[in-house]
């Protein structure tokens, strides 16, 4: 009994790991009035490369910073077209994850000849945490990248609630014009934010490939990246209710998973279809009043105008 | 004397305008001065070159005389000037003290302190005699409370020259006295105050001397103790201007529009308490009162697009209280919203587009019932075209690119030649040149000429005194009362603007005229 | 869509932007074929030749042209009022299921009744889709991006389910339903040397009837107030909810008909994960043509290209198809930041122009 649920928060937590980093950073970049639909391209940009820096090196944590500089770099384009270039957020995410799904798929063709990677280093477990008694055997069962997360959940309230740019980023996010006139760089701070944010979403997609597995499959996003920005839309770009969201969609990820392995009979698609339906359901019945609407149209600096 | 700012040989430049022409501005040192244009003259575009938001394309800016070259606001905030724009820079969600802090954080490396802010403020207010709550949202305070947070945040950053732009237009009466006094204040502490109006009264009130612009070129600069109003206008308008219309002598037909006992909440505020009044055709009806009294409210109420609450509204003694927007206006009804921008025109159409904006369906722009009869429509719109001048005299041009005045012709254009019965005009002549204020008034008094009821709302008591025949008071939702434009005096106006005396107004069966 | 620029630049930099950002797409993909050994040039001529090479490519471009095109009008449309309709895929989808039902189990009907019928269906489906979207936003104010991204991830899973579940075809080896009766099938135009339905002839009726609507009639000019200024066109009277609800059913079911015409079309039966992404692709093309349903068609007819042409780039030149997703994200990428590609090139031209004057 017990070990069934023990399980079951293992793979919980593990499954949502992906969208809770990927939606911090997604946070980062929403909060400053960056629409990031291309979480995914970030994604799977960090988890080529992470299994591309593993497999040169044969060190898995260069890999996982090359992860992270992977999606940074999606991120940086995104960053160039709408926060210098006043682009169309939603056009430039949805042309981002594509490019970046070909590229990817294109590299790992050219270079490994097949849709897969060849298995590289990758760090599953955490064999330092094997000594620690009573519960040393769960601990170890989780990759190190999850327990960044967790801290990595930590900074990014303390960042948000206590920091002066996080101050700042918030403020850009509902009135641009305002913090321009006080005096602080506004662009700076949007191209901060969408770069924290590709790169967090790149350490997501390193941890898809080599914190979960040890390889680059094509499409391994499973469309986690477009969660974590439903995770941070419904959550309010509130760090604390993303948290819960995300972990919401781990529980219907685990959920669905124990259903197909003890074959309950329902067709694995529809069980997989669960979260969607709760999400949809959730957002029609909030009663909550709609929070101050984020400016998420482009700011453009005066060199830029007409 | 000490010259705090000295502008010379200033020109802004934007597509199509010059909006500051060789302008030479200088301000002493613990003055107050005013800034004074009719709108379009390039006032605020002059103080934001000040304020290192645009730069010049020719021209030099010293302070305390000292050269100076802004590439933005952080070098005018360095420089020691501060802004207090018409349009508030304010985040609602963020507490006070975040708003005033922001850009200069009380910090400890990477941590926001926002303990220390709410001390500083508490500092400051205590030093120049303002009350703020640092924890309160901006969102849960007034208007006046704001513009002390705005002031609040240029006398944190130690400025020493502040720009004030068209302060008063979103005060009542009190908040103005309060914010006189604290300009005084500043002023009796070495502060170099700049208000940038258009309000003679602020001038007169307030000034110690005033520059007046007109089209970007500077008029003159006088001592305010030397001109007067009059002076001023003048200065302002460089030719005699007839506002007011001509009114012909009619007598009042029957009743229009009855408002009775209409109450109306907006979520939880309570915007209209029991109004009750009458438009009569052939006369204008004006509605004196400081902004967000309700007037928005009533107008939107009256065109359909608002629903009251209990009451009733009769057009020609018909109820109007639940048809529908449509509906109203195929009666006859002529709505111009208070904004033109956001709710009037459809600014990236053309222009003749927009002149048949809701009134799609009249067959003279249709051809077989469910197209668009481009001819018909080419032809109205020329018609409006001249006749209210609208410039450029295009109607294909797209709306966007008229100025604020030609916009709201454009507006006014629309409703007042479709309606028939009534026209309801929310603050027509808001932010344009005296050029479409003078149009404009005239063709509102055309309608009431020609037997029309009309009413008004403004925030200018001199325009509601020149044009209207009957002048109702409103004051937070109530409608105060009712007194005849002829004989009503300033002083009873504006006592009834800030609450006193009620007497209401008189709905349908009340009124004995 | 819209410009929002007060100054249209000049009629030079409008065309200057989609060469600009064809070049540059070009120029990137050549330096990536480059990086891996191989030519460039040889591989665009593979692709060219694939695209319209011959007659039989060039049908085949205009057949996948058809169902991108459709897409496009149902972005298209949705966006003249002033809504973004990013759940075009999942709408896709759905009528094609409903077309497909429709196709199989509706029998004794003669074709010029039957077809009809299906293609109905399927905009039925489509729109029906977009429904419950619709209602949630336009009542309730929900976020209708989100719901789109969530109801398009139902929709792809539930074609697995469909196919593989209670429409399995009788072929156990293929992911996809049973062959439609004859009278559902769309019929052909040509046949030699290549098939074409009478689908390019619908897209182009779409076009037509959608151009005309939005411009020439009363309701579309309602339609565009309600797209540029939703506040202005209610207090004017014009019922901007029906509007709102109307363009996102009618965007629907344009989706649908997509669905439907490429599984009643081309396939002749229901395939799992039979739609490449046609309905994001409908979003930069109906950005790329600002609307306009004429320019859609070329932007379709362009990216259909792509697809065919891909094709026979890697089967001749051994350069991975994948090539296209790259291709297609630069050229989006681009297209979304088209507003600097005008600012830029209205600088430069008129500058040109200033100084020929002087």
């Amino acid at each position: 009994m017990n070990n069934t649920i023990i399980t079951m928060i293992i793979s919980i937590l593990r499954l949502a790991v992906p969208v809770i980093i990927t939606s911090m950073g997604t946070m980062f970049s929403v909060r400053a009035g960056v629409m990031n639909l291309g979480a995914d391209g970030m994604m799977i940009s960090g988890a080529f490369c992470a299994v591309l820096g593993s497999y040169i090196t044969g060190n898995p944590w260069i890999g996982i910073l090359f992860g992270i500089l992977g999606g940074m770099a999606i991120g940086a384009i995104h960053s160039l077209v709408c926060v210098e270039f006043g682009g169309v957020q939603n056009i430039s995410g949805l042309g981002l994850n594509m490019l970046a799904t070909g590229l990817t798929c294109f590299f790992c063709r050219s270079l490994y000849s097949s849709s897969i990677s060849p298995a590289v280093a990758a760090i599953q477990y955490s064999r330092f945490l094997e000594r620690i008694p009573g519960i040393g055997y769960i601990l170890v069962q989780f990759s190190p990248i999850f327990y960044i997360t967790i801290l990595l959940f930590l900074i990014c309230c303390f960042f948000v609630d206590k920091t002066v740019t996080g101050l700042r980023m918030n403020a850009v996010g509902f009135n641009p014009q305002m913090v321009e006139t006080a005096g602080v760089n506004v662009w700076k701070l949007k191209h901060i934010s969408v770069l924290i944010c590709g790169s967090l979403a790149g350490l997501s997609g390193a941890y898809l490939s080599i914190g979960q597995l040890n390889t680059f499959m094509e499409g391994m996003t499973m469309g986690r990246g477009m969660l974590a920005v439903i995770a941070v839309q419904m959550g309010n770009q509130q760090p604390r209710r993303i948290l819960l969201i995300a972990l919401i969609f781990g529980f219907f990820d685990a959920l669905q998973l124990q259903l197909q392995i003890n074959n309950v009979g329902i067709a694995p698609e529809l069980i997989q279809t669960i979260p969607y339906i709760a999400g949809i359901a959730a957002l029609a019945l909030s009663t909550t009043k709609a929070a101050a609407a984020r400016k998420m149209q482009p700011y453009l600096k005066n060199k830029y105008k007409f | 004397m000490d010259i705090a700012v000295q502008m010379s040989g200033i020109t802004m430049k934007f597509p199509g305008i010059t909006a500051n022409d060789n302008v030479d501005f200088e301000v002493r040192r613990g003055e107050v001065h005013a800034l004074v244009g009719e709108n379009g003259a390039g006032k605020t575009t002059l103080m934001n070159i000040l304020y290192g938001l645009y730069i010049p394309v020719a021209g030099q800016i010293k302070i305390g005389g000292k050269e100076q070259r802004f590439q933005s606001a952080i070098d005018a905030i360095r420089a020691g000037i501060g802004m207090v724009h018409q349009h508030f820079m304010l985040i609602p969600s963020l507490s006070i003290a975040d708003n005033i802090v922001l850009g200069e954080e009380p910090r400890q490396g990477i941590v926001y302190r926002r303990d220390h802010a709410a001390e500083k403020i508490n500092e400051l207010c205590a030093e120049y005699d303002m009350k703020l709550d640092p924890k309160a949202l901006v969102a849960q305070v007034s208007l006046g409370t704001q513009q002390r947070v705005e002031i609040m945040k240029a006398l944190y950053r130690q400025a020493e020259i502040i720009i004030l732009d068209e302060p008063t237009s979103v005060l009542t009466p009190q908040e103005i006295d309060e914010l006189g006094a604290m300009l005084r204040k500043l002023k009796s502490m070495g502060k170099t105050i700049i208000i940038i109006t258009h309000k003679l009264k602020e001038v007169i009130d307030f000034s110690d001397r005033v520059t007046v612009l007109r089209h970007g070129k500077i008029v003159s600069t006088v001592k305010t103790g030397e001109t007067s109003a009059d002076e001023v206008t003048n200065m302002m308008v460089g030719r005699s201007v007839q506002l007011g219309g001509h009114k012909t002598d009619i007598t009042l037909g029957k009743a229009v529009l009855c408002v009775n006992n209409v109450s109306y909440h907006d979520g939880r505020i309570e915007k209209l308490k029991d109004i009750s009044l009458t438009v009569y055709a052939g006369e204008i009806l004006g509605i004196a009162g400081i902004d967000n009294s309700g007037q928005k409210e009533l107008t939107e109420i009256i065109a359909g697009i608002r629903k009251l609450d209990q009451g009733e509204i009769t057009l020609d003694g018909k109820s109007i209280k639940s048809v529908s927007v449509s509906d109203i206006k195929e009666k006859g009804v002529g709505f111009i919203p208070q904004d033109r921008q956001e709710s009037g025109l459809a600014l990236g159409m053309s222009v003749k587009e927009n002149l048949m904006m809701g009134y799609q369906r009249k067959p003279l722009y249709r051809y077989k019932k469910i197209f668009l009869s481009k001819a018909g429509m080419t032809k109205e719109a020329q018609e409006k075209i001249e006749n209210f001048d609208i410039r450029p005299d295009s109607p294909d041009v797209l709306a966007r690119t008229l100025s604020g005045g030609n916009q709201q012709k454009v507006v006014v254009a629309r409703e007042i030649s479709n309606a028939s019965r009534l026209i309801v005009a929310d603050q027509p002549s808001r932010g344009i040149d005296i050029g479409a204020i003078e149009l404009i008034h005239q063709k509102l008094v055309d309608a009431r000429n020609s037997g029309m009821a009309v009413l008004l709302i403004s925030l200018e008591l001199d325009e509601v005194m020149l044009l209207s025949d009957r002048i109702a008071v409103i004051h937070d939702g109530r409608l105060m009362d009712i007194l005849d434009a002829k004989e009503a005096t300033r002083e009873q106006i504006g006592l009834l603007m800030a609450g006193a005396k009620t007497k209401g107004g008189g709905g349908c069966e009340k009124q004995t005229k | 869509m819209k410009s929002k620029q007060n100054r249209e630049p000049l009629n030079w930099a409008k065309y200057f932007s989609p060469v600009f950002i064809i070049l540059i797409t070009l120029l990137f993909t050549s330096i990536l074929i480059f990086a891996t050994g191989d030519h460039p040039l040889t591989a665009y001529k593979f692709m060219i030749v694939g695209a319209f090479g011959n007659s039989a490519a060039l049908i085949s471009t205009i057949n996948k042209a058809v169902p991108i095109s459709l897409a496009g009008f149902a972005v298209a449309l949705s966006s003249k009022a002033g809504i973004f309709n990013i759940g075009i895929e999942g709408q896709l989808i759905f009528g094609a299921i409903g077309s497909t039902i429709a196709g199989l189990f509706i029998v004794g009907l003669p074709a010029y009744i039957h077809l009809p019928v299906c293609l109905v269906t399927g905009m039925l489906f489509g729109a029906l889709y977009a429904l419950l979207p619709a209602a949630l936003y336009v009542k309730k104010g929900v976020n209708l991006l989100v719901i789109h991204i969530m109801m398009n991830s139902i929709a792809g899973l539930l074609l697995t389910y469909v196919v593989m579940g209670p429409l399995m075809g009788d072929n156990k080896y293929v992911s996809a339903t049973n062959i439609v009766q004859d009278t559902a099938k769309l019929p052909y135009l040509i046949t030699t040397p290549n098939k074409m339905t009478i689908g390019v002839l619908i897209s182009i009726f779409v076009a037509c009837i959608l151009w005309f609507y939005i411009h020439k009639t009363v309701s579309g000019y309602m339609l565009r107030a309600c797209g540029d200024n939703s506040i202005a066109a209610r207090f004017s009277g014009i019922k901007v909810k029906y509007y709102q609800t109307g363009a996102l059913l009618a965007s629907g079911a344009l989706a649908g008909l997509a669905g439907s015409v490429e599984v009643l079309g081309t396939f002749q039966r229901l395939y799992d994960n039979f739609s490449p992404g046609y309905g994001f692709d409908g979003i930069p093309i109906a950005m790329l043509a600002s609307g306009n349903p004429f320019g859609i068609l070329m932007g379709a007819f362009l990216f259909g290209a792509l697809r065919v042409g891909s094709i026979n780039m890697q089967a001749k030149a051994g350069i991975s198809s994948e090539i296209v997703s790259v291709i297609q994200g630069v050229l989006i990428t681009l297209i979304a930041s088209q507003y600097i590609i005008r600012f830029a090139s209205s600088r430069i031209f008129n500058r040109r122009k200033k100084e020929a004057q002087e």
